[in-house]
């Protein structure tokens, strides 16, 4: 198995995401907006930035009323036994977000929360986490906000706290941290509510979103299948087309929840968690495919201070691939707009948009139709990259997917327990079998037929590395092409 | 230089809510505390945290009651024996002293200190109570509050001594029995010898047979023997062999072994019947697997290395000269039922210290008759004495905590990042986990090892082929 090693299918020197673990906190947030900025000479005026509103977000939210279905609701078995709650309330115990129910009606609950935290707090010591059966409630405390998840869903306190940590990053990314702090500063009562209008609904799908994409367990992102001669096609149409436009930071291209390219700044790399909120972003905002939008966005694990200033649209109407020109200039929409029209242009004369058409209407393929009868399904991930790839579903999952994600995330716990991680994990039982293999280059997770021997899994995993291995160009982004 | 910490006891502390609804009346709720040092402040605002985490969860309605809360620097473990009775156990996590003289820095070990092997602490600390002096509710029913108090004071503290934290592991879950295997003659030999006890001695409600640490035979449910086998052999037991070896009541300077038969004695009840004037103290016991509790004078008689466990009802009067007859009736068949017992023994037991260094340590138990057998622990005493590494065991547990999700039978292999492996097979209701120190061994070889020891340790029980 050893000899396989040597084989890290997907590796680059350089790689256009930041790659770290996935659970680190997201403590360390980095400051490179006043780099890019003061690097262009540019003074702007940093009070602006604060001032900047979320009424560019096109979606009002809906009206929140309140009646007495509501207040059956929050009471019933039905909202209790949910699968997994999340709240989010600030440190002095006002309602922020409420994953189901109307917040108002939970305020007593709210208040619960933030009692058990400040209690616990009194005694210089912090809370984690409760267990109750098949029930964890997991608390994530990142002032000024508290966020509480309540789960049934088997995933690891780790887990949870790493979809709390999103949620927070969302709602930061909505405003800022500095700003964030700054409200609470001002006023500990404040109603964050006021400012988060629309954000609910990006929460929302974040958390499904959170639960059923190995990306965010594996804190990494997919790419769209692409020849790398269309990959760098592509590249170089944004290249071309954008490189006198100064302070452009990045500049992606998205579809289907995979990545086609991102083209970035000398020196500045993405977070694969920032890259799952774009991702998110434009998943849940269907309005984005109608028109070009242009919406602030901070990038929490990039610079929490400030905000980028983000050009969105969808490339073409017969190419449903999404472009995000991310810039620390406010006033460059028409700049970016033409830039968009010049790569389009361009991507059509050289036919990408069909290859990416092409891809998209193609599915991967399944592990049958690679070869590989004794494998249901696998996750490969290269670390040095923060990418992954995953082939088609296939029965069984096709109807017990959930399944197949609980399983992942077992194994990807287990491996990545704190103080007890492992290397390798080999585990069978009446429905399936499971190799999960952590090495340096790569982590792969691989699910087999129950009755598989060990001699022929170990033999599987070694010919499908082989096999990713000669697919390299074309499952993953290898080259970090820069303005 | 190392300021590293185990695990620790913080607190222990049995409530119940129901006694002290009012505003302050809030002590009258705590039956008993530990510390005595904490004052009345703070052991009111400990139970109000749990009083406050115990309504918040159930508004969820998880499947079963809170069992625990983790922060950043202890842990809390809930068991609600009885209603509204809470016990809870605090412990504070190890830390581990991190980095250089300049910039050291406390990490608390979260996950060194797992849930299902304190709970199991826990529930062993209400057991032990429940056997000497009932429910509580049975306490409170037939005298009053200020009765339970004082006995979990005077139990309780006496037993929190006795915990070995440090030294919990996935045997604490299991809590369960170690049986002496032995040859069909041999075992019918002690079974004869039991029901001719029985049937002289009417009063006797059950028996169990005890050869060192090993049962060989015991008349009534798993469920109750393992509360009384873990208190004979972590309690009673120990205490009588440091008197024996002492010099005690054994006759160490015998001519022959034949000249002295009279081996015996009560090691509760009358100890020492030449000389005893009345019949000392006997334990009372209850058990409950019969639905509800029923009391008995727990009378144990030992010979050589065989204990006699007679669970005698509690409504019998006992004279000493009912324990005079009934020495002379046991003493002479005991002993040549325990030289036996010693002589098949000497032929077939392998002790654990005298297998090679690295050969693979396995834990074995059986859900069914509460049967486990270890060769990764030295001895049965807690102290701590194994054979493979305790990161090894940590894994045990945390493979055994994830049994659930595996369905009735699986097999799990892992690799540490130190290079050793450990194994978890389970299948009907059996489990078996083994720990494999072998550097460059290949997830081939450790297969392959496995197989050879099912075969060899496993022969005749039953595991799902995977």
């Amino acid at each position: 198995m050893s000899s396989n090693l040597e084989v890290e299918p997907g590796a680059a020197s350089e790689s256009v995401l930041v790659t770290t673990d996935s659970f680190d906190n997201f403590d360390h947030m980095s400051s490179s907006l006043e780099e890019i900025k003061n690097l262009n000479a540019l003074a702007e005026n940093d009070s602006n930035v604060e001032n900047s509103n979320v009424e560019n977000f096109d979606e009002i939210s809906e009206n929140l009323s309140i009646n007495n279905e509501e207040d059956d609701f929050v009471q019933s078995k039905e909202w209790a036994c949910k699968n997994k709650h999340v709240f989010v309330l600030s440190m002095a115990g006002k309602p922020i977000y409420s994953r189901y129910g109307n917040e108002d009606k939970l305020a007593w609950l709210f208040g619960v929360m933030q009692t058990l935290v400040s209690f616990v707090q009194s005694n210089e010591d912090t809370i984690r986490s409760i267990h109750a059966g098949d029930t964890k409630f997991v608390f994530l405390i990142k002032k000024p906000l508290i966020l509480v998840a309540v789960s049934r869903t088997q995933e690891s306190v780790n887990q949870l706290c790493s979809q709390l940590n999103y949620v927070f990053n969302q709602i930061a990314s909505v405003l800022t941290l500095t700003r964030l702090n700054k409200i609470y500063e001002q006023r500990q009562n404040y109603d964050l509510r006021r400012l988060l209008a629309g954000v609910e609904r990006l929460i929302d799908h974040l958390l499904d979103f959170s639960e059923k994409e190995p990306s965010f367990t594996l804190g990494a992102v997919q790419c769209l299948s692409l020849a790398s001669s269309v990959r760098d096609n592509i590249s170089s149409a944004i290249v071309g087309a954008c490189s006198k436009i100064k302070n452009l930071v990045f500049a992606i291209l998205l579809a289907n929840n995979k990545l086609i390219t991102l083209v970035r700044m000398k020196k500045y790399c993405l977070h694969p968690a920032d890259l799952h909120l774009i991702f998110n972003l434009v998943q849940a905002s269907e309005s984005l495919k109608t028109a070009e939008s242009w919406t602030p966005l901070c990038l929490p694990r990039f610079d929490a201070s400030g905000f980028l200033y983000g050009h969105v649209s969808y490339l073409a109407e017969d190419c449903q691939a999404c472009l995000l020109l991310l810039t620390v200039e406010r006033d460059v929409f028409f700049a970016l707009s033409e830039a968009k029209q010049r790569i389009v242009e361009k991507l059509r004369r050289s036919n990408c948009l069909e290859a990416i058409n092409e891809s998209l209407s193609a599915k991967e393929e399944t592990c049958i139709v690679a070869g590989f009868p004794e494998l249901r399904h696998y996750l490969y991930k290269c670390k040095s990259t923060a990418q992954f790839y995953q082939p088609s579903l296939t029965p069984p999952y096709t109807k017990y997917n959930e399944r197949l994600t609980k399983l992942y995330k077992r194994a990807h716990n287990l491996l990545h327990c704190s103080t007890r991680p492992l290397k390798l994990l080999f585990e069978k039982n009446s429905d399936e079998a499971i190799l999960a293999w952590d090495t340096r280059g790569f982590e792969l997770y691989v699910v087999f037929e129950p009755l598989i021997d060990t001699n022929s899994a170990i033999n599987s995993v070694g010919r499908l590395l082989n096999w990713i291995k000669k697919r390299e160009e074309k499952l993953f982004h290898l080259n970090a092409p820069t303005f | 230089m190392s300021k590293n910490k185990d695990v620790e006891l913080k607190n222990f502390f049995i409530f119940n809510s129901l006694y002290g609804p009012k505003e302050g009346e809030e002590l009258k709720k705590i039956l008993y505390y530990y510390p005595i040092s904490d004052n009345a402040d703070v052991q009111i605002k400990n139970v109000g945290l749990v009083e406050g985490i115990i309504q918040f969860t159930g508004t969820f309605k998880p499947s079963t009651p809170v069992n625990s809360l983790h922060t950043q620097k202890m842990r809390q473990l809930y068991f609600q024996p009885e209603k509204n009775m809470w016990i809870v156990l605090t412990l504070t996590l190890p830390t581990e002293v991190k980095g250089k003289d300049s910039s050291t820095q406390i990490e608390y070990l979260e996950d060194d200190v797992q849930d299902n092997v304190y709970e199991a602490v826990l529930k062993q600390a209400y057991y032990t109570y429940r056997l000497f002096w009932g429910t509580f509710e049975h306490t409170i029913e037939n005298h009053d509050v200020g009765t339970l108090k004082t006995r979990l004071e005077s139990f309780y503290k006496a037993y929190l001594k006795t915990l070995k934290l440090g030294h919990a592991d996935i045997l604490n879950v299991f809590h369960g029995i170690q049986y002496l295997p032995l040859d069909k003659l041999t075992f019918l030999k002690v079974q004869c010898f039991i029901n001719s006890l029985e049937c002289e001695y009417p009063e006797i409600a059950y028996t169990a047979f005890l050869y060192n640490d090993h049962l060989i035979w015991s008349g009534f449910e798993p469920k109750d023997m393992k509360i009384v086998y873990q208190y004979l052999i972590g309690t009673l037991l120990p205490a009588n062999m440091e008197a024996e070896l002492q010099g005690g009541s054994m006759p160490r300077n015998s001519v022959s072994p034949f000249a002295a038969l009279h081996h015996g004695r009560f090691i509760t009840g009358p100890t020492n019947l030449k000389t005893a004037k009345n019949v000392g103290k006997i334990p009372k016991v209850y058990l409950f697997a019969s639905g509800k509790a029923e009391s008995y004078n727990l009378v144990v008689y030992r010979a050589l290395s065989a204990s006699v466990c007679l669970f005698m009802r509690a409504d019998k009067e006992l004279s000493l000269q009912y324990f005079k007859d009934m020495d002379e009736f046991i003493s002479p068949k005991l002993t040549a039922i325990v030289s036996d017992i010693s002589e098949y023994c000497s032929k077939q037991v392998i002790t654990p210290s005298n297998v090679p260094e690295n050969a693979p340590r396995f834990i074995y138990f059986n859900k069914l008759n509460l049967a486990y057998k270890s060769t990764a622990h030295l001895d049965n005493k807690q102290t701590g004495n194994i054979a493979c590494t305790k990161e090894s065991l940590k894994i045990m547990a945390d493979l055994n905590n994830k049994r659930s999700l595996l369905g009735h039978s699986s097999e799990t292999i892992v690799k540490t990042m130190n290079d050793y492996w450990v194994v978890a097979k389970n299948s009907n209701s059996r489990e078996f986990y083994v720990a494999l120190q072998q550097k460059n061994a290949s997830l081939i070889d450790i297969s392959e090892e496995i197989k050879k020891l099912c075969d060899t340790e496993l022969k005749g029980i039953f595991f799902h082929p995977l």
